[in-house]
């Protein structure tokens, strides 16, 4: 780790106007420090954001809660009211790492983390991410990586709460200089479908506040995910799903997926064409079908397609259970 | 004497000596161990594959602050043969420090063409990976019997293909090493698996008489063939520790380990078996492949340095062939990985068993028991088999409806090795305790606490009247802990040490048996000075050649491709049981690495960057406590036969037992190793296939072709001209 | 407040030498003052960091980039906390920071200002193991024994916050530690025992003689 500087924020504002171009905001750490000790980034100054105002509460609102983005992972899967408000939400976070890497890890933290790439994460590899030419996943390992893909980078989303939330129909509120802004979950990461450098599409010095997740009368959510080991190892693949069965129905149901592109994969599409329909496996695999079909199997990542058909129907399953 | 057939202690549960100090954080490692004004040491390494490393400038580096001492890992113009082979190293106050001089050394060299997969090393314009010899070492096929009439005449015969990885010691504490000179004495904590060894190659590489090095390994963390030798890692330690005149530690980090301290070699398996129509085996044939790393070397037939195992495994059809060979390629070195070759070659051998059981309608415990030629194995099927089930629990392959089907599989292991050389020493005190010294060390397995049972069996003394030193070079020789020889080796010596005291105190003290409740009478006559004896590892009391057979019931969800190991059954025979409590770990552990090596582990490498991908843990993935099984454990207790090691057969036949188990369950064969989600759906059919991509690698080796000068280096690589440090 | 330029020249101005109060309303300046104090950057140097071990208070000069794991074995010479891969993946480091299990290699010592850590050290008190660590011992919890004192340091916590687990509940509490040797099965016993639940042996010892089958 190269020295660096380091100032507790003691507020948003004080936060975002002294990490400058060449800080980064520290929450819990786990995945800066690591970019850190290999060497992947050198910040001059670590700006600590844990004493920001406001960033620690979970709260329910009238139709929205707020979850602070320095509530701990831990905090968030063992809250009892979110637990059964939110049960997909309180599963994203349980399914995150162990459980020590939750009680550091944050929401802000874990939706701002950067590429899990083991070519990113390399510190010797010059990929297109870390402004080489080429992405070395494309006709290279690629079995982690993504099957939707818009630019060179085949590096995909693995934030488990940026999926949920995405399901969620969440909101995300984010300190931009001295105005606050409020981003949904598609563009919070919109820019890493269109530049294959961005992790995200939050500035250097952009901090993320809190989610505000909506609430709907009736809807259940659920997440569910496959991953190599049973408990500690990244997903292959995620699911999370939001909303009703109504007699049999699917109603307003969103789902996303994790693992399979830059971004939390959304498709209205899908969405709409569960509307109404019969709450079954086969309408299931439909949406499933819709939201995969510009899938794209690189040399090692064909299976990722089934995984994920199987996992829309599952969560979908769930929802009705 | 022999083995007392009522015991006290031995074949009873008695815990760690050490185990106190191991929960409070007060045993003392290599890396926890502090001389004072101890620097710290790092290497720096080739980040390149392949490359003639011209120059080495250390000056910058050198006037750093903090920094005590830089060296040069060679002298001259080199070759570096692998992403991570030693190039200079560094010692100074901090690792802070230290991290801030890596940087500033600079290498000028000569990027060359390199490979790092296996099939692409055996094409025939492939960069040679040692100058002048060729990538692939065979040897000659072996044949016994008529091969082309046994299969002719079988009447099934299957050909059956699997694969398996390179697999990583990974222990949990990296290698390294505390080394402290005073004057032309070396002392040296190490953390090592032979003390002795240890202390013997670090006379030879730093041109030191053996009287003047002492290596002590009071406490290490793991080892499983790793740690023989205090590697290139040590010697550099210690010539650090030379030039600043001062301690060094130099512990490598995970990312090093996962890099440039050894391997199990990979395998590439085609297997053809034959049987008569009651299924005894009438002919095998094997061609085989893998890579030990840089230096593919003469083909050993052991396994531990080329990429051979032995073959056919277990069984002895009449009619064989046999050709294996290993093949070099830019990449660590492999060393010895707990059962050398076995593991691979079970993977292999049962596989294609079972793929000929089920060609005969045949179940798959009845071809075993009908085929292995050794009683012990035999009979534990015959015992494993009724405990686990296995009549109600086995169905014709792939028959199970529903998308999580079940399966059940089962595999044997032999074990040869048994354990000579070692000597021990008693001293014992007016006062009554004792001292038991045996210059052996404990890898975890516990052989602190043998020597501890054994002298407290044989003396007929209480557990808190002995202490036990163990892991220093001036104590009594003792041999390196390797081939499960550990126990086998200390248990005699102390059996035989205590023999000798007890005739000593006898003529001292003129009492008949001064063991158990004579004891303080006899030491009252032993005087001023303690009384030592010595005593030797002799025949009769241990032996080798454990057997042992594995039951695996899995639960695979086709739709996912995800494997769950529900249960194992381990029937272990390992002659006579010195600890059930240390016993019962160690078999515990070997299961738990065969199931690592089963479904989870194998390193990566990248074709064009010639990195190791996951040299860290978060991609490199051992088993965790939630992939735990229901391991249950019957220990054949023989005790005529005498102590046998068992650390070593008891990872032997995991994986294959749970390969089998997977392609019962799900009716056809997931060929490599390990049985990750995509490769299991790919069996299944279920995997679209992948597009290559539009970007190519220059150079790239496919379809054979391209040519090698294409090869680039440089593009890829983050900072040119220079090495890296893995901090 | 002024937008992000303008604050962080104040700031800068603020960090090396004091700011007239003319350029801002009184209130402003005061309140601007104790914000900028507590929020001055420290280091690249060694700056003092002060927390509290195994209830002692101890103040170390170290660099804001020094991990807690680095400070605890090289400042404070306690060294059961084990490094063994230094990126948050297998537990060995793990100390309880105001109770909850950390791993101490991934959070940095200037981050634990004021806080309370408790290290494997800081458990046995006179050569008294704990419970859970009697258990460990006789349950063989251990084999080369380099997992342990994170092992013990997560179980710890869990029996505090849940006195009588489920075995699923102490898996999922050891998830972020490995064991290469693989003592999972008895460890997970040690804590059943040390909670008072009768722990698990799955290993027979059955003579070859006797045995019908044989």
């Amino acid at each position: 780790m190269k020295a660096f500087s380091y100032v507790t924020a003691q507020t948003a504002d004080s936060a975002v106007s002294l990490v400058g171009d060449r800080g980064r905001f520290l929450a819990g750490g786990m995945d800066l420090l690591g970019e850190m000790k290999d060497g992947l980034v050198e910040p001059a100054l670590l700006v600590n954001v844990k004493a920001v105002p406001g960033t620690r509460e979970i709260a329910a609102g009238r139709g929205t809660w707020t979850v602070g983005a320095n509530v701990t992972l831990t905090r968030l899967a063992e809250h009892a009211e979110v637990r059964k408000v939110f049960p997909g939400l309180a599963q994203a976070a349980e399914a995150v790492g162990s459980p020590q890497m939750r009680n550091g890890a944050t929401v802000g933290g874990n939706l701002a983390q950067h590429s899990r790439c083991w070519y990113y994460r390399q510190r010797d590899a010059r990929c297109v991410k870390k402004g080489g030419a080429r992405c070395l996943a494309r006709g290279g390992e690629n079995k982690y990586h993504s099957v939707l893909a818009h630019t060179m980078c085949l590096s995909p989303c693995v934030a488990n709460l940026a999926v949920a939330l995405a399901a969620l129909d969440a909101s995300v509120v984010v300190q931009r200089g001295a105005k606050t802004v409020t981003l949904t979950v598609a563009q919070l990461y919109e820019k890493a479908w269109t530049d294959a450098k961005a992790h995200h599409s939050l500035g250097s010095d952009e901090l993320i506040l809190r989610v505000e997740v909506p609430v709907v009368a009736g809807a259940r959510s659920v997440y569910v995910k496959v991953a190599e080991k049973s408990e500690f190892d990244w997903a292959l693949v995620s699911c999370a799903a939001a909303g009703r069965v109504e007699g049999g129905q699917f109603r307003g149901v969103r789902l996303a997926l994790g693992s399979v592109a830059a971004v939390p994969w959304q498709m209205q599409e899908a969405n709409a064409f569960l509307e109404g329909k019969p709450a079954t496996d086969e309408t299931a695999a439909g949406a499933a079908a819709i939201l995969l079909r510009d899938a794209e199997a690189r040399e090692h990542n064909g299976y990722k397609i089934p995984v994920a058909k199987a996992l829309v129907r599952r969560a979908l399953a769930a929802l009705g259970a | 004497m022999p083995w007392p057939k009522e015991t006290k202690f031995l074949g009873k549960e008695t815990p760690r000596v050490e185990g106190p100090a191991k929960v409070s954080g007060r045993a003392k490692y290599t890396g926890d161990v502090a001389p004072a004004g101890v620097l710290y040491g790092a290497i720096f390494r080739s980040k390149w594959p392949a490359a003639r490393v011209k120059s080495v400038n250390l000056a910058k580096a050198r006037i750093a602050p903090g920094i005590k001492a830089a060296i040069l890992a060679r002298d001259g113009e080199f070759d570096v043969r692998y992403y991570g082979d030693e190039i200079a190293a560094l010692a100074g106050t901090s690792k802070q420090a230290v991290l801030d001089a890596l940087a500033l050394i600079e290498v000028s060299a000569e990027p060359r063409a390199f490979v790092v997969k296996e099939v692409d090393a055996l094409k025939t314009d492939a960069p040679t990976v040692v100058a002048g010899r060729a990538n692939l070492t065979e040897g000659a096929a072996k044949e016994t019997g008529d091969v082309e009439a046994a299969f002719a005449a079988s009447a099934a015969v299957v050909e059956t293909r699997v694969s398996t990885p390179i697999q990583v010691h990974h222990p949990m504490e990296t290698h390294g090493h505390t080394v402290q000179w005073d004057g032309e004495e070396l002392s040296a904590w190490s953390s090592t698996q032979g003390v002795f060894a240890c202390r013997d190659s670090f006379a030879k590489s730093l041109n030191v008489a053996q009287n003047r090095v002492r290596v002590r390994c009071e406490h290490m963390g793991g080892g499983f063939g790793s740690k023989f030798t205090p590697g290139a890692e040590g010697v550099l330690c210690a010539r650090l520790a030379r030039a600043a005149g001062a301690p060094v530690k130099l512990m490598l980090t995970r990312f090093e380990e996962g890099l440039a301290v050894g391997n199990r070699p990979s395998s590439f398996q085609k297997l053809k078996l034959g049987a008569d129509a009651d299924g005894k085996l009438t002919a095998f044939e094997i061609y085989s492949f893998g890579t030990p790393g840089h230096t593919a070397g003469a083909n050993t037939g052991g396994g531990s340095g080329g990429a051979s195992f032995p073959a056919p495994y277990l069984y002895k059809p009449a009619a064989t062939r046999v050709k294996q060979g290993s093949v070099a390629v830019n990449a660590g070195q492999s060393c010895a990985f707990r059962a050398p070759g076995h593991p691979v070659a079970s993977v292999g051998m049962e596989a294609v068993l079972d793929d000929l059981a089920v060609k005969l309608g045949m179940d798959p415990v009845e071809i075993r028991v009908k085929n292995d030629p050794f009683d012990v194995r035999r009979r534990e099927y015959a015992i494993g088999a009724e405990q686990f089930g296995w009549k109600q629990k086995y169905r014709k392959p792939g028959t199970m409806a529903g998308a999580v089907k079940t399966g059940v599989g089962c595999a044997g292991a032999a074990w040869m090795s048994g354990g000579k050389g070692t000597q021990a020493e008693i001293q014992v005190n007016a006062d009554g305790t004792v001292e038991v010294r045996v210059g052996t060390q404990d890898l975890g397995t516990g052989s602190r606490t043998v020597v501890q049972v054994v002298a407290a069996e044989m003396l007929g003394l209480g557990l808190d009247r002995l202490t036990v030193r163990i892991g220093d070079s001036r104590l009594p020789p003792s041999g390196s802990s390797g081939g499960s020889q550990t126990t086998a080796a200390v248990s005699p010596a102390v059996f035989d040490a205590c023999e000798n005291v007890v005739a000593e105190l006898k003529k001292l003290s003129g009492i008949e048996d001064p063991r158990g409740e004579n004891w303080q009478a006899a030491c009252a006559k032993i005087g001023n000075l303690p009384l030592q004896v010595r005593g030797k590892w002799r025949e009769g009391l241990s032996t080798g050649g454990a057997g042992g057979v594995q039951f695996a019931e899995v639960e695979v969800d086709t739709e996912t491709g995800f494997v769950k190991v529900k249960k194992l059954l381990v029937v272990q025979d390992c002659g006579l049981v010195v600890n059930k409590l240390t016993c019962e770990s160690q078999i515990n552990g070997g299961v738990i690495m065969g199931l690592g090596y089963a479904l989870y582990e194998q390193r990566v490498m990248d074709a064009r960057t010639g990195f190791v991908l996951n040299p860290t843990l978060e991609n490199y993935k051992l088993p965790g406590a939630a992939d735990m099984p229901e391991i249950e454990i019957l220990l054949i207790d023989m005790p005529e036969r005498g102590v046998i090691g068992v650390g070593e057969p008891c990872t032997v036949p995991t994986a294959a037992a749970i390969a089998n188990a997977v392609a019962n369950a799900i009716g056809v064969r997931v060929p490599d190793l390990p049985l990750t989600p995509d490769r299991v759906l790919a069996a299944l059919g279920q995997v679209p296939k992948g597009t290559a991509d539009t970007v190519r690698r220059p150079g790239a080796w496919v379809d054979g072709r391209a040519s090698v000068a294409a090869a680039p280096v440089a593009p890829w690589v983050e900072r040119n001209g220079g090495g890296q440090a893995y901090r | 407040m002024a937008g992000g330029v303008s604050r962080r020249i104040f700031l800068k101005s603020l960090g090396t030498s004091a700011v007239t109060a003319a350029a801002l309303g009184a209130d402003t300046v005061s309140q601007g003052l104790a914000q900028a104090n507590a929020e001055r950057a420290q280091g690249p140097g060694a700056v003092a960091v002060a927390f509290t071990v195994n209830g002692e208070k101890r103040t170390l000069m170290v660099e804001p980039r020094v991990t807690l794991l680095e400070a605890l074995r090289g400042n404070l010479g306690l060294t059961g906390a084990k490094e063994a891969c230094d990126r948050a993946t297998c537990g060995a480091c793990t100390v309880l920071l105001n109770d909850t299990p950390v791993y101490a290699c991934s959070m940095l010592a200037i981050e634990a200002q004021g806080a309370a850590i408790t290290t494997i050290e800081g458990l046995a008190r006179d050569g008294k193991l704990t419970a859970l660590q009697q258990a460990m011992v006789e349950q063989d919890g251990l084999q080369c024994g380099f997992c342990s004192p994170g092992m013990v340091m997560v179980l710890t916590a869990l029996l505090r916050k849940n006195p009588h687990p489920t075995e699923a509940e102490v898996r999922r509490a050891i998830a972020g530690n490995l064991c290469r040797c693989g003592s999972y099965p008895r460890i997970v016993a040690a804590t059943l025992a040390a909670s008072g639940q009768k722990p698990v042996t799955q290993l027979n010892v059955i003579s070859l003689h006797d045995h019908a089958l044989a």
